[in-house]
């Protein structure tokens, strides 16, 4: 079997689960699905700009957080069709990525890491001085929001466009401008990659999906707050589980996804804290001992450890 | 604005400022010997300030001495995260931008770590106590006695600190480590004695800093990050590794945090503070002294 059939048939039949899980599975299990899709689309958005060209953006809680916004304010005072909707909140956010990445993707490192994080506290007190003295109110009740079926199937769609688009990213000319910006950014400049453009459309294109995911859970939520929808959390949970997985391509996050929403549902209900202080200590050995994910790990088994190290030569 | 306005909010500014550039300058020594970037910085502050707050409650122990057990267990945690960490990693990582990736995201574990440790130790409520409490008056300006005593400790330990780099022959090294680590090498520098030292300055500074801010605010487990990038515009400010320049910043922030929040409202004052960061990064990222980073 060729990788690629190989890939099908993993794919195809995890497909057609999903498609029909909401025919037979308890409501519990589509609850449940949903939180592991949105951390999936978070976490694979995010490889595309910070695993692909190694900025590392601790800003995912911020885009997340506009297309939330978005989304609810339009569906309280003018609501649109759903799709609209979440196509909306995902370009507000592509905007805002773009508006912004032009000043801020110039810099480099932990400075980029500080700003990214900087801004999206920056956007929550924004948010929150805007609910206080605008609205004059705590939070946005939301009444009437689809049901848990209808949000189910558009984040399923949203996955499906998000994974497909990171896979067709990497494995194309545009991919290989942002693996090399990751590489040496000052050697890709100088083969001719429009480095500042690359950056920008993969940090617009990683937003517009995070927006579009935070409008569609923002309808999952029924009460809207600054504090919710921009929590740093959401940014350390998305980038820790595509950490664990593996930040070179999509199946990484996806992989994280799964196993650690579902240690935060066995745990993190009833010892949120125990819960918390075990995700940090993931993260501080996966940092020391597991650098390319379990993903990579897996690999590293299967290919031996000489090409793994040239693998990570060339990525790092 | 009137004078007394203006004297009002140069007195706090400064005064706060001078806790700011202690833990800037905590923060700063890990970043310019050894790249190392502490995000869990603030963290440390909040077990300093559990510490006073704990002390003080159960057995009525003055602040400044508990201010000095904080920081001696923070030196401590210093040494060990160092121990199990970073001695290995340091030798093997060369490039300083892997050095700052890898250390931000071993801190940002810390930094999860501890804060939902304490938050089941000692639970999110707010905690507070009373000490020195009686107003003096500066130049017509009142300012509590606790206020004015922590931003002496802090200034006082800042320029001790400063001097002891400027004047003595370890001082000399350390900084000879921030300006060329591998010339430093060279010449016969014991770079791990240095990182030694500069983690368990680093983290004692940041120990001590929060007992002296327990006094002046109430605790919570969440308290860590604004003080974090607190530092972190500071040191930017005022240039990587340079304390004087992290002095300078760290009152230069006091002053802009107090006019901002004097002219609008208390609750601002973190959206000041993370506008003002984004800002510096943005548009001054070589800092007031001009210095370029890389």
């Amino acid at each position: 079997m060729t990788p690629k059939t190989r890939m099908l048939t993993i794919l195809i039949p995890i497909f057609i689960i999903l498609s029909t899980l909401p025919l037979y599975a308890p409501a519990y299990y589509i609850s449940l699905s949903i939180i592991i899709f949105m951390y999936a689309i978070l976490g694979v958005s995010w490889i595309i700009i910070s695993g692909y060209t190694g900025y590392i953006s601790l800003g995912i809680a911020a885009f997340f957080g506009i297309g939330a916004y978005v989304t609810v304010l339009f569906w309280t005072t003018f609501p649109l069709p759903l799709p609209i909707l979440i196509v909306l909140g995902g370009l507000v956010s592509a905007f805002f990525a773009a508006v912004i990445g032009f000043p801020i993707l110039r810099i480099r490192g932990p400075y980029f890491v500080f700003v990214t994080l900087g801004l999206s506290m920056l956007l929550k007190y924004v948010f929150e001085v805007y609910q206080a003295y605008v609205l004059k109110r705590v939070g946005i009740p939301l009444l009437g929001p689809p049901s848990m079926e209808v949000l189910y199937y558009s984040l399923l769609v949203l996955g499906i466009i998000t994974i497909v688009s990171a896979h067709v990213i990497k494995n194309s000319k545009f991919g290989l401008g942002l693996f090399s910006i990751r590489g040496d950014e000052e050697a890709a400049e100088a083969m001719g990659v429009n480095t500042t453009m690359y950056k920008v459309a993969a940090f617009a294109i990683s937003s517009l999906f995070m927006g579009s995911a935070g409008a569609i859970v923002a309808l999952r939520w029924t009460w809207i707050e600054p504090h919710i929808v921009f929590n740093p959390m959401i940014t350390f949970q998305a980038s820790i589980m595509a950490l664990l997985g593996g930040w070179t391509d999509f199946r990484g996050p996806i992989l994280g996804a799964v196993v650690l929403v579902l240690i935060a549902e066995a745990f993190g209900i009833r010892y949120p804290y125990h819960y918390l202080i075990l995700l940090g200590i993931t993260l501080i050995l996966l940092v020391k001992f597991l650098p390319m994910g379990l993903i990579g790990a897996i690999e590293r088994l299967r290919i031996g450890k000489k090409q793994v190290s040239e693998v990570k030569d060339a990525g790092s | 604005m009137e004078w007394e306005t203006i004297w009002r909010i140069l007195v706090f500014g400064l005064t706060i400022g001078c806790i700011y550039a202690l833990i800037a300058v905590g923060l700063n020594l890990l970043w310019g010997t050894m790249r190392v970037l502490n995000i869990a910085h603030g963290q440390i502050i909040m077990l300093g300030g559990y510490t006073a707050f704990w002390l003080f409650t159960l057995y009525h122990i003055s602040t400044f001495l508990s201010a000095v057990l904080a920081a001696v267990g923070g030196a401590a945690l210093g040494l060990l995260i160092y121990r199990i960490i970073f001695s290995a990693s340091l030798r093997t990582i060369k490039s300083p931008e892997a050095v700052e990736v890898f250390s931000l995201l071993i801190f940002f574990g810390v930094l999860i770590l501890l804060e939902n440790a304490a938050c089941l130790v000692w639970t999110a409520d707010l905690r507070g106590y009373v000490y020195l409490t009686q107003n003096v008056e500066i130049w017509g300006t009142p300012l509590a006695l606790n206020r004015l005593f922590a931003s002496l400790a802090a200034i006082a330990i800042c320029l001790g600190f400063y001097i002891y780099l400027q004047r003595t022959l370890f001082g000399k090294v350390v900084r000879a480590v921030v300006q060329d680590k591998d010339a430093a090498q060279l010449v016969g520098v014991d770079v791990n004695k240095v990182y030694r030292f500069c983690f368990c300055i680093g983290f004692a500074m940041a120990g001590l800093a929060g007992a002296l801010l327990s006094m002046l605010y109430a605790i919570t487990p969440f308290i860590g990050l604004p003080y974090t990038m607190m530092a972190l515009v500071v040191i930017v400010l005022g240039g990587i590794g340079n304390i004087l320049g992290s002095l300078i910043g760290g009152l230069l922030l006091g002053l802009i945090i107090t006019a901002g929040v004097a002219m609008t409202s208390p609750a601002f004052s973190l959206l000041i503070l993370y506008g003002v960061f984004v800002l510096v990064i943005l548009f001054m990222p070589a800092g007031i002294l001009g210095r370029r980073l890389r």
